[in-house]
């Protein structure tokens, strides 16, 4: 393969169930051994994206190619990806070393490879010693180690993963992300990882891209994409607040927002409930306009609800985004209220 | 030891089936085993030519019409649970059907349409020899069992996990390995369960054989009837009885086992494909399917038709008017009006039982899930003794404690409700199973007794899965002809035996317009269980 070639490459991909769209012209492309995250909310076509690239679903327009090949019209069982979701599928009838060697074995390959190999992904995986172990008898995390060890065995191009960790405890999660990842740069396996939580997503992946509607608005670096959101909708789901700035919209951070005194320059605001995450105090604050906005800051302070105070920021740290066409029939924006700098 | 009150709830289960099952059978078989003279007797019962020919009847007819069913079954089945079209969950409902009907008027069915003056054989003689023998005996027990195969080799396609297909699919594994490893194994439990429970219900019929063949085709059933009724030898009765029990324990054992296999699977996402992506597979099983449907219900279909012909000499519809007629009621004793009242009072007083028990042993498996086990066994033992079996051992134990013949119907409830239960009861296995208790713990906080609560907070929610219980109880109390027949006297005489009463003396146009209304009635109660299970808000 030519090192230019993107490993996977994905054209106006296009999918409807009942002639209503999920998933609508989406292009990416996917290099060899990158991690690519996509996130997204609930319903924005994440899960079903995957399906189509691995030949569950079908499509209505667009191709898909794979180490240069187009797999658009094949069968799932032709194509050369992995697939893990939030329900690992073991065979309940099989062991975990005969789950793991599933895939080697329906391929015929010499029964000492696969020995070999089926060692090497349980070693990799942390399995060692549940080999003889059936997948009711072993635990969630487990269970998702084994999906994965025998995705891997399949020795497939591109592993994707559906959210695989979101039935797991949150104690163990945190570890098999890092533990995953690691896994997949040792097997040199590019991976598609989708999920609905930012934090995770940002975390895990070489480039991010952000899904919403079927449709794919940004794909970027983590901390390009976070810093630049693209659109009101976006960094929203990236956690932003949003203003309304003098020229449209604006994006700011719960950590780059200050909340001083009555009397101070800045928007005026009310608490509506304040906490601590153990890190630092959440407030949420209400705008005189109405609008909910959080900010994070040191810990420390008391702040009953209903404290009056002003909200203040470091213009830097503005975030300008375009704004969105208005809806047919909808009113301008209120002028009260609307962003000057302090 | 102090049984708690949900403890207590177990008994009337305990109690009805112990005094009406277990105990009059034990208790035949002690007296019999005594009575008949040793080794020499047993030998003597054993080596009887008609006793083996029954032994070998049984096996045969019971072997065959599994085989036939599975095959014709199975993939009618994974065309119901594999595919997609248009009226699927509605035509599924109707699977039920031919398994509520009485089996009378299946029978008759297979004579009206095979019999020597049946539609077909009309038209055509050679059908005639699917009207008469092995051939009607073994059709008859398909048109019962082959919906039965198709209704669990779908629930198997049904539950199959898709996620596991969709595993082995991206594993690269083709459509045939996806089907070996994946969603095939639960369609051979599911086509398993069909064939054990066709081989158990067509090696122990009794009607078939008995009215489309005669001795030569007599299962074990009819000849322990034959035995007791016809040859007045109780103890070799019961002997053979005996023999029957024992010869299809196991089947049955592992029809249980399956079946609870079966139900244990976990369910979740089913894979169906539209058949219109289903290609020449799909299509050819739409083609099998719909054969067998135009089959199956072609059969009902030639029964009202038979009804509503012209009888000789006389006009459209006189077949019914020779039901109402004087001389059908002199011949019977009892006027068509008396048979359909006795028919639904019988029914209806079976149905009772059986909701009864369902709420009792609804109570007791909600206070304590861990119970579940052993109360669907307990419900699960009258499957074990056969209709024949079970009206003999209540005559001859019970009928002399009743006071005789004139409370003989009390022994007809019972036995209509101690065959029901084990099928009726199932409807409530699932409701049950999936309660939460969330529910009768607010209403117990709020001070509810633990009754009150179960009655207030768990009986509504399950409340669909009783009725039908009920209605499947009603339905096959409607139409038990075995044990019925059993017992029988003239002044309870039901619409089945009254069937079999106008087929004797050949009233051949009352015994039409017999068997239709025994349809009617049955469709009718399939249409009301159908509306009630609707209702199903769980």
């Amino acid at each position: 393969m030519s090192s230019s070639r993107p490993l996977l490459s994905v054209e106006g991909l296009s999918a409807a169930w009942d002639r209503t769209p999920v998933l609508r012209s989406i292009s990416l492309d996917l290099n060899e051994r990158e991690f690519l995250v996509l996130l997204g909310p609930n319903g924005s076509g994440k899960t079903t994206l995957l399906r189509c690239l691995a030949g569950l679903e079908r499509t209505s327009a667009g191709r898909i190619r794979l180490d240069g090949a187009d797999v658009t019209d094949l069968p799932a069982y032709r194509r050369g990806f992995g697939l893990m979701s939030q329900e690992p599928a073991l065979f309940p009838h099989r062991t975990v070393y005969e789950n793991i060697a599933y895939a080697p074995l329906l391929k015929r390959r010499p029964r000492s490879e696969v020995e070999e190999d089926v060692g090497h992904l349980i070693e990799l995986v942390h399995l060692g010693g549940l080999e003889d172990r059936y997948p009711q008898t072993i635990s969630g995390g487990e269970r998702q180690r084994v999906a994965l060890a025998r995705a891997l065995a399949a020795r497939p191009k591109v592993v994707l993963l559906d959210e695989p960790f979101a039935a797991i405890d949150v104690e163990v999660k945190a570890g098999l992300h890092a533990e995953f990842r690691e896994v997949l740069r040792l097997a040199g396996t590019a991976a598609i990882h989708v999920t609905h939580d930012r934090e995770e997503g940002l975390f895990l992946g070489d480039r991010v891209g952000l899904l919403f509607d079927g449709a794919l608005e940004a794909i970027d670096r983590p901390l390009d994409l976070y810093q630049h959101p693209r659109s009101v909708r976006a960094a929203t789901f990236l956690g932003y607040n949003i203003l309304e700035g003098p020229s449209g919209p604006v994006a700011l951070g719960p950590g780059d927002l200050t909340f001083g005194p009555p009397g101070t320059t800045g928007l005026p605001a009310t608490v509506v409930s304040a906490g601590t995450t153990g890190r630092e105090t959440l407030l949420v604050l209400r705008t005189d306009d109405g609008r909910r906005v959080e900010v994070r800051l040191p810990l420390g302070g008391q702040w009953p609800p209903g404290t009056r105070g002003v909200l203040g920021w470091d213009p830097a740290t503005v975030r300008p985004l375009p704004r969105e066409p208005a809806p047919t029939g909808a009113t301008s924006p209120k002028s009260s209220g609307r962003l000057e700098n302090p | 030891m102090r049984l708690r009150g949900d403890g207590l709830a177990v008994l009337p289960a305990l109690a009805f089936v112990g005094l009406f099952a277990l105990l009059p059978v034990a208790l035949l078989f002690v007296v019999a085993l005594a009575n008949i003279g040793g080794a020499p007797g047993l030998v003597s019962v054993l080596s009887n030519p008609l006793n083996r020919a029954a032994i070998q009847n049984s096996l045969v007819q019971g072997g065959l019409s599994a085989v036939v069913a599975v095959a014709i079954g199975y993939p009618v089945g994974l065309f119901f649970g594999r595919y997609d079209w248009p009226g699927r969950a509605a035509l599924r409902s109707f699977l039920l059907v031919p398994f509520l009907l009485p089996s009378l008027v299946v029978v008759f069915g297979i004579l009206d349409v095979f019999g020597p003056s049946g539609l077909l054989t009309s038209a055509n003689p050679a059908f005639g020899w699917l009207g008469s023998g092995l051939p009607a005996i073994v059709a008859a027990n398909l048109v019962f069992n082959t919906p039965i195969v198709v209704l669990f080799t779908a629930t198997g396609a049904e539950v199959a996990s898709a996620d596991l297909e969709e595993t082995v699919a991206v594993l690269g594994g083709s459509p045939a390995r996806a089907y070996l490893d994946s969603w095939g194994p639960p369609t051979w439990v599911g086509a398993a369960v069909g064939g054990l429970i066709t081989f158990l219900f067509s090696g122990l019929s009794f009607a078939p054989p008995l009215l489309l063949c005669g001795p030569r085709c007599y299962t074990i059933e009819v000849q322990v009837w034959s035995l007791y009724q016809q040859l007045f030898q109780p103890n070799a009765a019961a002997v053979l009885a005996l023999v029957m029990v024992l010869l299809f324990l196991g089947p049955t054992a592992l029809y249980l086992l399956l079946l609870g296999r079966l139900r244990a699977l976990p369910g979740g996402r089913a894979r169906r494909i539209p058949l219109r992506e289903g290609g020449a597979a799909g299509l050819a099983l739409a083609a099998l399917s719909v054969a067998v449907l135009a089959a199956e219900f072609g059969l009902l279909g030639s029964v009202l038709y038979r009804s509503l012909a012209p009888t000789t000499g006389g006009a459209v519809g006189g077949a019914w008017t020779a039901l109402f007629s004087s001389t059908t009621t002199e011949r019977l004793g009892i006027s068509a009006v008396g048979l359909i009242e006795n028919s639904l009072l019988f029914a209806a007083a079976a149905s009772a039982i059986a909701i009864l028990l369902g709420v009792t042993l609804g109570y007791a498996v909600v206070r304590r899930p861990g119970r579940a086990r052993s109360v669907g066994l307990l419900l699960f033992l009258p499957l074990l003794i056969s209709p024949v079996l079970l009206a003999f051992s209540l005559a001859e134990l019970w009928r002399p404690l009743f006071g005789g013949a004139p409370n003989v119907w009390l022994l007809m409830v019972v036995s209509q409700a101690t065959l029901a239960v084990p099928f009726a009861l199932q409807s409530l296995e699932i409701p049950l199973a999936g309660l939460s208790p969330a529910a009768r713990e607010a209403a117990e906080s709020l001070g509810a007794r633990p009754f009150g609560a179960f009655l207030d907070a768990d009986l509504p929610r399950v409340r669909s899965g009783l009725a039908s219980a009920g209605l499947f109880a009603f339905a096959l109390g409607l139409g038990e002809f075995t044990a019925t027949y059993f017992l029988w006297i003239p002044r309870f005489t039901t619409l089945p035996v009254a069937l079999v009463l106008l087929s004797q003396d050949r009233l051949v146009a009352a015994e039409n317009a017999a068997v239709a209304l025994l349809l009617l009635l049955s469709l009718a109660v399939f249409a009301a269980l159908q509306f009630g299970g609707r209702r199903v808000e769980l």
